[in-house]
């Protein structure tokens, strides 16, 4: 199965607003052909609302909506090339996996017997061959998310959309089915986008990762720009756990310094558009390493909370008015409640907050 | 909204041509205008005058809006779309003023070509981004809307246009407060405001014991339930009000016990002795009323409070017990409070009830006018006098109106025994035992009541004369079904059979069409559909006949004297039902499972029939099957618009009550029972049990 040729997805100038309430404020955003694009942020900013609009499921207030070129802005979703996987899945109760699978090609009338091979085809790709004639309740919930994933490939469309596909089922089978997504993702090369609340899940499976806040789009980037380089706050502290610090950022032959309380550190992330003067770094909890005793530069304060997480030990050091955040490797030096500790820090992991 | 140029192909497979098609052939095939006689029956020439073409008449008119829109002169312009929309509304319009002003009855040509307009129109609106682009939606809602806005809207409007508009055409805005100021209206409208407080008092009352009964004390609640959820469908009207008069009235069982114990020569009188005791007529009036619409609404408030008591979780007793409170304690602070906001909204719903009831105040009313009645009497024989019965319809529909307006929006929020936390394995705490022993007694005893009711109706028809002469005899019977199919009840029955079965499956499907449109759909005027839809809820019966017959015995709409008035009164009356069932089986219905289809390419027109009506099949069944049963025994509705070609069961059986003819009266309501009760079995065995059972709920 694979695609004939991959359309883009862009949004131009997108508001959507249901009665007064604006949900989407104005989102530009062009989503390459082939890739698989992550839509994160917190509850209630517009993740769904955009998944739904591309689908046609809702139309946009004003702005356009192009599907490779063709503007589809007023087009309804059945005449949409663009298949979708539900969170709750959405597969028919009334019909077998089989019928649900093949929904759509009996829509478009394609034959019985071409109709049987697909279905088989589409059903070997997700691992659930044999399966047809089961009836959805009489199977498993990580085999109905398997089914919906066939039945939205069968169509061969050239976007997916999947709603948090995978919040319905436990850890292990999650990381089981994001693989298998992107495998298929690949393998196909249909523009997808995916909505999740699991950065772990956005980091692992993306091409391009989208943090949206409050019907905005505050970062899209690759997964290790948004990690590594947060342009805001606000992303630094929801892609994974960052310590946000005071520092002063001076230029000395084409390299950017930060100083943080008198702790001198090189910056290898972007300070394009900086100026020198006091800035605020995020700081990943990784860039930090904990050591004993006073230090009168950098951060220096007394181990306020621990707690053991099995891979390694999360501490929090009271330093100034912050809480310093930070994790270390059960292999290394532990520390108890009370210690006096100082804080290493490394150049990878470190960026200056914009704005 | 995209401004590129649309260059369209004329073809015939182009939608727009296709509804312009239809629109052309209604206007050469069919007649245009109302035949007075139906289309059977009038002479050639009448058929003539009637088509389109005959004569220049509103069709004219509507002729022109078809032929520019069949060729669009403006179809590579920006605003093609708008422009269609614009012209099919301008001929709505058109056509309806024309016919007005001309005073032309409009007939299956104007309808036929009004849906054409409306197909268009719907393209169009679609096209202009309409609920998602979706055509086919559109064109349901644009249906919904427009019956809505027929049935529903208009003769609600007229009714109130009678009353601040006189006889001679002149606008009297205070008419309506000299009407309903004048001389008897207070008393009728306070008679029936008395007895709904009261009513809504003994049912609700009632209710709440034999759900506790049923719920919490009984061990054979199912068949409780069961009784009493089919008897309120299955009841014609009149019949508990004659069974009634069977046993207390003039004649009935008691006063003769009575007289035979204490009166003239009684047994305990002595022979030639004058007695304590005379025949009395003590049933009519208030007190037969509340007998009857007790009897008639305990079983509904039952199966409201069921409904509640059932839902309370047990661990919140538990939780009370657990804090030293003993039963009676638990049940004064914990249960009861939590069943409140059931029990108001039991006592509002009886309250609606009682103040539309016509069957019972019409058999048992003696003096005591209520506003349900007086409108008939308003109306029928010599009275004619219609401002009356608008004024008192209009009042009524008010009442009916804020108690459903309160029911809808003030209780309807506050119900908290749908959040209860999760169920716990063990069952109920006993109640305390006196309360056990009450509602015990008090459900017996009423249940035993009930069944003598019921029994004497079965047996009634079988003697002579009740209370007179107890002979034996099938002549009632014989009267009515066995002189052939032309005469006696078989007219009115087979009518009646007809006109229910070509009214359920419109009222199911419009029912869930409408429950579709205004809880899965967002659109501009959804409210009003809604609305529209609360008044039907709230309409009593005798107001949506007088309404009917105000609205629909002119042009451009006269339908009075067809069937299809009747027909179409009878869905409207129980569009509820309808509605509840498409509801409550949507609301089990994901919303996803429709959107996954529509992404797979279906229509919606397609995910309509392939997803959501398959799996709503329970609920279009149980519809059918109710709205079915239920216009067998529509009556007040109906009473207006009937003509003695349209006679169904129900008015038969009041013509014959009104004639004193009780014999045939209560004979006649056992044989609609009985066929009630066969067809419900009937499609319970077909379609499996525990359909009924879940849907009667939901009703
Ligand atoms: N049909 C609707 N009518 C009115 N408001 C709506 C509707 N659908 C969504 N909203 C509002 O739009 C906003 C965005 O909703 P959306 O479902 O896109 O959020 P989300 O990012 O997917 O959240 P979650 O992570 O919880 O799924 C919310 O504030 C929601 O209340
Ligand atoms: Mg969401």
């Amino acid at each position: 199965m694979t695609n004939k040729k991959s359309y883009g997805v862009s949004l131009r100038n997108v508001v959507k607003a249901y009665d007064d309430n604006i949900v989407l404020k104005g989102i530009d955003l062009e989503i390459a052909p082939g890739s698989l694009t992550t839509l994160l942020g917190p509850s209630g900013c517009g993740k769904t609302t955009i998944l739904r609009l591309i689908a046609g499921l809702e139309l946009p207030t004003s702005g356009q909506l192009f599907l490779g070129d063709e503007d589809v802005s007023t087009l309804s979703a059945s005449r949409r090339d663009v298949a979708m996987v539900f969170q709750s899945y959405a597969l028919f109760p009334h019909m077998t996996v089989g019928e649900n699978v093949g929904y759509g090609l009996k829509v478009q009338k394609v034959p019985a017997s071409e109709r049987k091979d697909r279905i088989a085809a589409a059903l070997d790709s997700v691992g659930m061959g044999g399966f047809q004639e089961r009836y959805i309740d009489q199977i498993s919930g990580g085999q109905q998310q398997r089914v919906a994933v066939a039945r939205a490939l069968i169509l061969e469309p050239h976007v997916m959309l999947f709603d948090e596909p995978l919040s319905n089922l436990d850890t292990k089978l999650r990381r089981q089915m994001r693989e298998d997504i992107r495998r298929l993702q690949q393998e196909t090369g249909i523009t997808s986008v995916y909505v999740t609340h699991d950065q772990n899940e956005a980091l692992s499976v993306s091409d391009a990762v989208l943090v949206m806040k409050a019907g905005e789009i505050s970062q899209l980037g690759t997964p290790e720009e948004l990690y590594l380089q947060p342009k805001s706050e606000f992303v630094a502290t929801f892609m994974g756990d960052a310590n946000i610090v005071d520092a002063d950022l001076s230029f000395k032959n084409k390299k950017a310094f930060a100083s943080i309380n008198g702790y001198k550190l090189e910056l290898i992330s972007d300070t394009r558009g900086q100026d020198a003067g006091p800035v605020r770094l995020a700081i990943r909890p990784e860039a930090l390493t904990m050591v004993k005793g006073e230090s009168k530069t950098g951060i220096c304060g007394v181990v306020t909370s621990r707690a053991y997480i099995g891979s390694g030990t999360e501490y929090v050091t009271r330093w100034k008015d912050a809480d310093i955040f930070t994790v270390m490797p059960t292999t290394g030096d532990q520390f108890k409640l009370g210690d006096m500790v100082h804080m290493e820090i490394s150049s990878i992991g470190v960026s200056v907050i914009m704005g | 909204m995209s401004d590129t140029i649309r260059v369209e192909s004329f073809s015939w497979s182009n939608p727009i041509l296709r509804w312009c098609l239809l629109g052309f052939a209604a206007f050469f095939l069919l007649p245009w205008n109302a035949l007075e006689y139906g289309v059977f029956d009038a002479t050639y020439s009448e058929f003539y005058n009637a088509y389109a073409w005959s004569s220049i008449k509103s069709s004219a008119f509507s002729l022109v809006c078809l032929i520019l829109i069949a060729v669009r002169p403006w179809r590579s312009m920006a605003k093609a779309d708008l422009i269609d929309a614009i012209i099919c509304t301008i001929a709505f319009i058109g056509i309806l003023v024309i016919a007005t002003l001309n005073g032309e009855a409009l007939g299956y040509g104007a309808a036929i070509q009004m849906v054409a307009f409306g197909g268009i129109l719907a393209l169009a609106l679609a096209r202009l981004g309409f609920i998602q682009g979706d055509p086919f939606m559109t064109g349901a809602i644009l249906l919904v809307g427009g019956l809505v806005g027929v049935f529903i809207y208009f003769p609600v409007l007229t009714i109130f246009s009678k009353v601040v508009v006189d006889d001679k055409g002149a606008f009297t805005p205070f008419m309506f407060f000299n009407l309903i100021t004048s001389f008897g209206m207070g008393r009728v409208v306070w008679n029936s405001l008395t007895m709904a407080i009261f009513v809504g008092a003994s049912t609700t009352f009632l209710g709440l014991v034999f759900a506790l009964y049923a719920a919490r004390i009984s061990t054979r609640a199912q068949g409780v339930i069961r009784i009493f959820s089919m008897l309120p469908i299955i009841t014609p009207p009149f019949v508990i009000g004659l069974a009634l008069i069977l046993i207390f009235g003039r004649s009935g069982t008691i006063n003769d016990f009575l007289l035979y114990l204490f009166g003239d020569g009684g047994l305990f009188i002595g022979s030639g002795n004058e007695g304590w005791f005379e025949r009395s007529a003590y049933i009519y009036g208030f007190w037969g009323i509340f007998l009857a619409q007790t009897l008639s609404f305990t079983p509904i408030s039952f199966m409201l409070l069921m409904g509640m008591v059932s839902t309370i979780s047990p661990s919140m007793e538990e939780a009370s017990l657990t804090m030293r409170a003993d039963d009676w304690q638990t049940f004064k602070n914990v249960t009861f409070p939590l069943l409140r906001p059931g029990i108001a909204n039991a006592y509002l719903l009886a309250m609606i009830s009682s103040l539309a009831d016509f069957g019972n105040p019409m058999v048992l009313g003696g003096d005591y006018d209520v506003m349900a009645t007086e409108i008939y009497f308003s109306i029928v024989g010599a009275q004619l006098d219609y401002a009356r019965a608008a004024t008192l319809g209009i009042t009524l529909l008010g009442f009916s109106l804020i108690g459903f307006a309160i029911q809808r929006y003030w209780i309807g929020n506050k119900s908290y025994v749908t959040v209860t936390g999760k169920g716990t394995a063990g069952g109920f705490q006993p109640l305390p035992r006196w309360l056990q022993r009450g509602c015990t007694v008090i459900a017996i005893s009423w249940m035993s009541f009930t069944a003598i009711l019921y029994v004497s109706i079965l047996v009634g028809g079988f003697v002579v004369n009740w209370g007179a002469d107890y002979t034996p005899t099938l002549a009632h019977y014989e009267e009515l079904w066995a002189r052939g199919f032309g005469y006696g009840a078989w007219p009115s029955y087979i009518t009646t059979l007809e006109f229910s079965a070509v009214g359920a499956p419109l009222t199911a499907m419009f029912g869930i069409l409408i429950a579709y449109v205004t809880t899965r759909r967002r659109f501009a005027g959804r409210n009003l559909v809604d609305f529209g839809a609360m008044i039907c809820f709230a309409i009593p019966g005798t107001v949506i006949g007088i309404s009917y017959i105000l609205a629909f015995n002119t042009a451009p709409l006269l339908l009075t004297g067809s069937a299809a008035v009747v027909i179409i009164s009878f869905i409207v009356r129980n569009m509820p039902v309808g509605i509840r069932a498409g509801v409550s089986g949507l609301a089990q219905i994901d919303p996803a499972l429709e959107e996954a289809s529509l992404t797979q390419r279906a229509s919606s027109l397609r995910t309509i029939f392939t997803i959501v009506l398959p799996l709503l099949k329970p609920a279009l069944i149980s519809a059918v099957v109710f709205s079915f049963v239920k216009s067998m025994t529509t009556v007040s509705a109906i009473i207006f618009l009937v003509t003695p070609d349209t006679q169904v069961a129900t008015t038969y059986i009041l013509s014959r009550v009104e004639d004193g003819d009780f014999g045939q009266a209560i004979c006649y309501g056992s044989v609609l029972i009985v066929t009630m009760m066969i067809f419900i079995l009937v499609v319970d065995k077909l379609v499996g049990k525990s359909r009924t059972q879940r849907t009667i709920k939901a009703s």
